[in-house]
């Protein structure tokens, strides 16, 4: 008996799978929906950037189907979000399940150069474009994968820019570098250390650290010993907000020095007052600065009234902006759409956006910002 | 009657794919070769926790080392997967002897403490031999790549790409493995294996020499664990030492309990409900989140979406559930019968 | 330097035999390694953050910092012992008679549910710790530090252990379970009401394992849903390496792996500091398997 309970049971979910293939055919009439995927991490140690890409893209959106010229056309655009974990193997994962659904025309992600790399090439079979707002190592770009594009400057960029900043404008010659050995944290440290050899500064000391520690006291208290003015972190704000906090508590009084991973209200969160006078590199220029940035604060603002802005909304929502743009001039096909992007100049809140052939985008700015008061301001 | 589950189970296994693949729904494709891959390690695993009974909770450990030995090999050797197939099960189980040799003397519960600190070390010492392994940046390292395997006769060249082609070798190797198990488990290796089980005492004094015997239980399971691991680096392309955690070990520890210790049907079931459960709640989810809240106001599908995040919450209170309901497992192991061997 | 590593390993250590007494005890009775003891600690450290919430709510002990912290580490102790006996009794004590591996399984769902919860109900990032406490840097010796709040922890951890070796030692309930983690059956023969043994042993464990949450959370400033698992499979290394089953091995073994790992960390590199941990775990068992305290068990005979 029990025997024909199983095998019916196999059948049943047989059948159920069936239904739901069925369902996903549903169709609203008179309307064409254009699915645009957002992967990026909403869950684990880092998912407040995610949740805040999330809200860039949904903006995006939203914004869109309001406008006249959407409406004519029969589109409608749709935000699915999937969660990446920041876990390559769910990023593969979450690739497969939206290069499946015929109706996705574009991607907005990966936020971690780990996750993006591994993805890009899922991405790149069914020649779906991906646009990462946030994947900031060179080699994401230098696959030769025509549909792989970023809004967002490289780590070498960044990481030179930072060893310049810190060289020429705060006068420190002896820096103790640290990183978080994932392909983001370690390639920014290694650019750092690179560039700040070369113009005559002394690296103490080039520490790698596993992410999701936390306690940090003992490689600090050796770092403490060698006496630098300054500590350089290639990594999040997770575990940046920690290590300031314990270098303090060691009476270890230096700034730290980080990149856009830890540009996140987080950061101060988790570290408190040890973050006051800590420095962090922003790829692009101040929002203040620009006028179409302010109204998408101001938008933001309103759309999401209680949720702290995150570093990488407005280069998702730009991303987000490419996509919905390359539709309504290429139309529905993937490949039509990857050739448009190519050749796009987009408009956007982080200013004007163009390609170069790999995929990199032409805007190289980057802002300096230090911790005054609990919040990042821009820095002289 | 006794062959109409198999039978069901097998044109599910291999009709289904086909349907998705026509379908388009390329991500349940990929998550059946997943699921293949499980079945692969949990079947493995259960030589060495249903058979003999030793608690390995470094499982992962096994299939991590499979799996950089062939990304290693391919990469800077240029080794067809062919003849990387046996050598990472080859190397898989070397590792396991390593571990196995000085360790299955100990009582139970220190060997699984003992391979916990296995998997960490292992995963610790890929992430951090970065000359070597690339460190968490995992490999192929940009640029190099790890090539496709195929299969020549004469003018007719097969070359594996894509998940459809993957799974069916796949299926191929799982249904091997289970050949081999139920003939390794009907084996006087089996019966020893059991025994060592049910009492290890008694097992030694009727002569069954039961170290040397749970070391071979360990040789084979971390072999089947190396072919996993091979078999995964060249299906996916892209490894990183995240991908080998004592969280994974003990995941498939649980695909192989949950089912039913010792009994394959059991083992399969268990891994299909594990690897299975949380990928069809995130795709079933998202789809009821759609249906149900097309046309609604915004909020209704940031509460759906949450609760699609949420799906590993279930996962915890369904594992929960399960293991109280049938401790034993969801299906039963039968004892083997021994008056069919005798005479 | 040697002395800054000490007072860092020190204060490790305390957590971690905190959390090692919870496996320990639990283990000397059942002969169960209760994984989700490691979700009791986070969930001892969110109860903490809760309670510090409230007393600001509510304006009480406002001024009184000593007050407010001992006050949360009381009630987080209070919750996760609750915590503890309602998932002995829904994920154990159903499975009492069952196979030896299914209490695992059970064990790594509560691990996945407790998880999932505090991320979904409170938030998937971390959760600042409120800051009550001043905390004063004193300098000792050359160049060596040492906070307010690593004394506070350290003094903290060695009272909660004297308490509870005086419990185990000196009181009937504490000779009930020593009598219970010797031989089950005799104890139960000799008029020991085993259940009510077990519940006390995991209302105990879990409660240390609050403690340990809520001096860890206050250590590192935050709190968040998955910070128990390192500090988790942590703690069990030093129960073993102590001896497990041994409560009085579970705080040398927590001090011991404490101090090693800020030693190895700091003198030789930061990315092997748990390689470290495992491998003197590994050797410990191959050449003392019965741990460093712990008495040689015969085998059944």
């Amino acid at each position: 008996m029990r025997r024909i309970k199983i095998a019916t049971l196999i059948f049943v979910v047989c059948a159920i799978s069936f239904v739901f293939i069925g369902g996903c055919a549903k169709k609203k009439a008179g309307v064409t929906v254009i699915k645009i995927g957002l992967i990026v991490p909403l869950t684990g140690d880092i998912a407040a950037m995610g949740q805040g890409m999330k809200n860039g893209a949904t903006l995006a959106v939203e914004q869109a189907n309001e406008r006249e010229d959407v409406r004519a056309k029969g589109l409608s655009f749709e935000v699915v979000p999937v969660d990446d974990r920041a876990d390559p193997k769910e990023a593969v994962n979450g690739a497969n399940m939206l290069i499946s659904d015929s109706k996705v025309m574009g991607v907005v992600g990966h936020l971690n150069s780990q996750c993006s790399i591994p993805a890009s090439q899922v991405y790149a079979r069914k020649d779906l474009v991906m646009i990462s707002p946030a994947s900031t190592n060179p080699k994401l770009t230098q696959q030769g994968l025509r549909n792989v594009f970023r809004v967002c400057t490289t780590d070498n960029v960044q990481g030179s820019f930072g060893a310049e900043y810190v060289y020429n404008r705060r006068k420190f010659m002896r820096v103790a570098v640290m990183h978080d050995k994932t392909t983001y944290g370690q390639g920014l440290a290694e650019e750092f250390r690179k560039r700040f050899e070369e113009i005559g500064g002394a690296v103490l000391s080039f520490d790698g650290i596993n992410f999701g520690d936390r306690d940090f006291k003992a490689v600090l208290t050796r770092i403490k010993s060698r006496n630098p003015q300054a500590i350089y972190y290639g990594g999040m704000y997770s575990e940046a907000g920690l290590i300031t906090k314990q270098a303090k508590e060691l009476g270890f009084n230096v700034p730290l020095i980080g990149g856009d991973g830890i540009f996140s209200p987080e950061y101060m969160k988790i570290g408190g007052k040890a973050t006051e006078g800590d420095i962090a590199t922003m790829i692009g220029a101040p929002p203040e600065e620009l006028d179409t940035a302010k109204k998408f604060i101001e938008d933001y603002r309103r759309r999401f009234p209680n949720v702290a802005f995150q570093p990488y909304d407005a280069y998702t929502f730009d991303a987000a902006g490419i996509i919905i743009d390359a539709v309504m001039n290429a139309g529905t096909s993937r490949k039509g759409i990857v050739d448009y992007v190519h050749k796009i100049k987009y408009q956007g809140v982080i200013g004007e956006t163009q390609f170069d052939e790999k995929g990199d985008t032409l805007n190289k700015t980057i802002t300096v910002y230090t911790v005054r008061g609990g919040k990042f301001v821009t820095a002289d | 009657m006794g062959w109409a589950v198999p039978i069901a189970a097998i044109v599910a296994a291999v009709l289904l794919p086909i349907i998705f693949q026509v379908f388009e729904q390329y991500h349940l494709v990929h998550v059946m070769c997943l699921i293949g891959i499980y079945v692969m390690l949990a079947l493995g695993l259960n030589i060495i926790i249903g058979y003999a009974g030793i608690l390995n909770l470094g499982y992962a450990a096994f299939y991590g080392i499979g799996a950089y030995t062939a990304a290693l090999l391919a990469i800077n050797a240029h080794i067809s997967f062919w003849i990387l197939l046996p050598i990472c099960g080859l190397f898989a189980a070397a590792a396991g002897m390593i571990v196995g040799v000085p360790t299955l003397r100990l009582r139970g519960d220190y060997i699984a403490i003992v391979t916990l600190g296995f998997v960490e070390i292992v995963r610790l010492g890929l992430n951090n031999l970065d000359v070597i392994t690339n460190g968490p940046k995992g490999l192929p390292r940009v640029g190099e790549t790890i090539p496709q395997p195929q299969l020549s006769m004469g003018a007719f060249v097969l070359r594996m790409d894509g998940d459809l082609h993957y799974y069916y070798f796949i299926l191929l190797l799982v249904l091997g493995t289970i050949f081999v198990v139920s003939r390794l488990h009907n084996s006087r290796a089996g019966r020893s294996w059991v025994a060592i089980r049910e009492d290890e005492l008694a097992a030694e004094t009727m002569g069954v020499n039961t170290t040397v015997m749970k070391i071979q239980a360990f040789a084979v399971g971390t072999f089947i664990a190396g072919l996993a691991g091979c078999v995964y680096t060249h299906w996916i392309g892209f490894i990183t030492p995240e991908l080998f955690t004592f969280w994974e070990s003990v995941l498939i520890v649980c695909m192989v309990v949950l089912g039913g210790m010792g009994s394959v049907p059991g083992v399969i079931l268990g891994t299909v409900l594990i690897a299975g459960i949380p990928e069809v709640l995130r795709d079933v989810l998202q789809r009821v989140a759609e249906n149900l809240t097309a046309g609604t106001a915004a909020t209704w599908r940031e509460y759906f979406d949450n609760i699609i995040l949420a799906r590993m919450l279930l996962f915890g209170a369904i594992m929960i559930i399960m293991v109280i309901f049938r401790p034993q497992g969801i299906l039963l192991a039968r004892r083997p019968d021994i008056r069919r061997n005798i005479g | 330097m040697i002395l800054q590593q000490t007072i860092n390993g020190l204060t490790l250590g305390s957590i971690y035999a905190l959390i090692a007494l919870g496996y320990t005890l639990v283990y000397g009775i059942l002969l169960l390694i209760n994984f989700a003891h490691s979700e009791i600690f986070m969930m001892g450290a969110y109860f903490g953050v809760f309670a510090l919430q409230f007393f600001a709510a509510l304006h009480v002990f406002q001024g009184a910092p000593a007050l407010q912290i001992l006050g949360a580490i009381f009630l987080a102790m209070l919750g996760t012992a609750v915590l503890g006996v309602v998932v002995e009794f829904v994920a154990y004590r159903p499975l009492r008679h069952a196979p030896r591996l299914a209490p695992l399984i059970s064990a790594i769902g509560v691990s996945i549910f407790l998880q999932n919860l505090m991320m979904t109900i409170v938030s998937p990032e971390a959760e600042p710790f409120p800051d009550v406490v001043p905390v004063n840097i004193y300098t000792v010796g050359s160049g060596a530090t040492i906070s307010s709040l690593q004394i506070f922890i350290i003094v903290t951890s060695v009272l909660l252990m004297a308490v509870l070796n005086l419990f185990i030692q000196r009181t009937k309930l504490g000779k009930a379970m020593r009598a219970t983690s010797q031989d089950r059956e005799t104890a139960e023969l000799m008029g020991i009401n085993v259940n009510r043994v077990i519940s006390v042993t995991f209302f105990i464990g879990a409660a240390l394992g609050g403690a340990a949450g809520v001096l860890n959370g206050m250590y590192y400033g935050s709190v968040k849903y998955n910070m128990g698992f390192i500090p988790g499979i942590k703690a069990f290394t030093a129960a073993v390496l102590g001896g497990i089953g041994d409560v009085r091995g579970a705080m040398v073994g927590g001090y011991m792996l404490g101090i090693l790992e800020s030693v190895g960390a700091g003198y030789l590199s930061s990315a092997y500091k748990d390689v470290f941990a495992f491998v003197i775990l590994i050797l410990v068992l191959i050449f003392r398997p019965q741990g460093l305290l712990g008495r040689k068990a015969a085998d059944k005979m």
